[in-house]
């Protein structure tokens, strides 16, 4: 049996795309930074918030999330919304995902044409 | 009892390494991204002051983040060109610190240094040389490393962005490139220095090595060529080795060796003190050492000539396919 650091490394490899796309989801309707973490994790897509924040900027600065800033509560926050790009590109990556599922479903059956 | 909190301090530390115009927008992410995090643990059930200290360790290194902010690599070369600056750096070592050496103990011998003192300034004069090879190598690819940046990982890669001919030998170009504008630049630099006179002829002290009157004219002129090996230089890099510019190295050299040849023969070249101190003309041995010169800087100029030649010859050579 693999050791938890080797399983933990492969497991954050897995995953690292998903998160994505799991973004680009999720952003349909608007939320900020700590929002979205918590709601991810709820969901068990676990990610550490040292790499949410900068991938957020980066899916802006990609044109794939678009934000605003919300100044009506006491506490300004940055609102992220998946744009047009990000839904194409979402639309795109499940397709994938759901090829990959299928593909892996069929390999560990033994089904394999 | 202070009155900034960690926050402040830490917000203030990031924004002192990212540039004015986005460190507002910057600060107000992270301040964000800060208190709702430390509103989450302290619901947890940390203490407030706790909490914050948390945060703040989990967001990590200022400098770190700020790096993040604006896309500064975290490194100073990175692997890119890791592998051309090392084998640069030992070149350069392997080659000029030991001509440079040499020369330092021969014309502290020649000056009439005692063994040791001679000995002493030529290891202090190689360490001085070694310090700067790596210095301003390291600094040009540092310089690399952060204006040519690779496409965004995240931009589809296509055959189109393939360079029209495939050229194996680009990056000996590059390391060929870097290595004359090093060589150049020390050459000017000495060129101009030696009017303060050069450490290791203690006997002349600060007078200047070459003949000051050569500052009327041929001073001037030979930076002036050092000036035009630089873009020589630079054209070899982008084009690749061609008859033309074998011609222009061909003139340049020319340019460079006759006149040089010409003030050492007629003894313009180097000032009064440098030849009093060297106690010139040295009875026979004058003419076998002025032979030696002249024979090795032709040589020398010569085939820098040839090498290009060679090196025009093997590029228009078509490439063989298959091994043999």
């Amino acid at each position: 049996m693999a050791g938890d650091d080797l399983t933990g490394g492969h497991q954050q490899e897995l995953r690292r795309g998903t998160v994505v796309l799991a973004c680009l989801i999720r952003l349909r309707t608007p939320d900020y930074g700590y929002a979205l973490l918590e709601s991810l994790n709820a969901l068990g897509i676990i990610v550490d918030a040292n790499t949410l924040y900068p991938l957020l900027r980066r899916l802006e600065k990609q044109g794939l999330l678009t934000s605003e800033w919300n100044t009506a509560e006491a506490r300004p926050r940055k609102f992220y919304r998946t744009s047009a790009d990000g839904e194409r590109l979402a639309a795109v990556l499940a397709a994938d995902w759901q090829l990959i599922d299928r593909a892996l479903t069929r390999l560990t059956e033994g089904d394999e044409r | 009892m202070t009155t900034t909190t960690l926050t402040e301090r830490y917000l203030y530390a990031v924004g002192r390494s990212v540039p004015e115009a986005q460190r507002t927008e910057v600060a107000r992410e992270l301040r964000e991204r800060i208190e709702d995090e430390v509103d989450a643990l302290i619901e947890a059930g940390h203490a407030p002051a706790d909490a914050e200290r948390t945060a703040l360790t989990r967001l990590g290194d200022p400098l770190v983040v700020a790096a993040g902010y604006v896309d500064r690599p975290l490194l100073l070369i990175g692997p890119r060109y890791f592998p051309m600056w090392w084998r640069l750096l030992k070149l350069l070592a392997a080659i000029v610190l030991p001509i440079a050496a040499a020369g330092v103990l021969i014309g502290q011998l020649v000056s009439g240094a005692a063994i040791g003192a001679a000995i002493g300034t030529t290891v202090a004069t190689a360490i001085q040389i070694a310090v700067n090879l790596g210095f301003w190598t390291t600094l040009v690819f540092a310089v690399l490393e952060r204006t040519t940046r690779d496409h965004d990982l995240t931009t589809t890669w296509s055959p189109d962005q393939l360079p029209d001919v495939p050229e194996p030998q680009r990056s000996n170009r590059l390391s060929e490139l870097i290595g004359s504008l090093v060589f150049l630049g020390v050459f000017a630099a000495l060129l101009v220095a030696q009017q303060f006179g050069l450490v290791w002829l203690a006997d002349v002290g600060v007078a200047p090595v070459l003949n000051p009157e050569l500052w009327s004219f041929w001073l001037p002129y030979f930076l002036a060529l050092i000036a035009l090996e630089v873009l020589f230089a630079v054209a070899v890099y982008a084009s690749g080795w061609n008859w033309w510019l074998v011609a222009a190295k061909l003139v340049l050299n020319i340019a460079f060796t006759v006149p040089a040849l010409w003030l050492l023969l007629t003894g313009q070249l180097l000032s009064a003190e440098v030849l009093e101190a060297l106690r010139w003309p040295w009875g026979q041995a004058g003419p076998i050492v002025l032979t030696v010169i002249v024979v090795a800087t032709i040589g020398v100029a010569v085939w820098d000539v040839i090498d290009g030649a060679i090196k025009t010859v093997r590029a228009t050579r078509p490439r063989s396919g298959a091994p043999a």
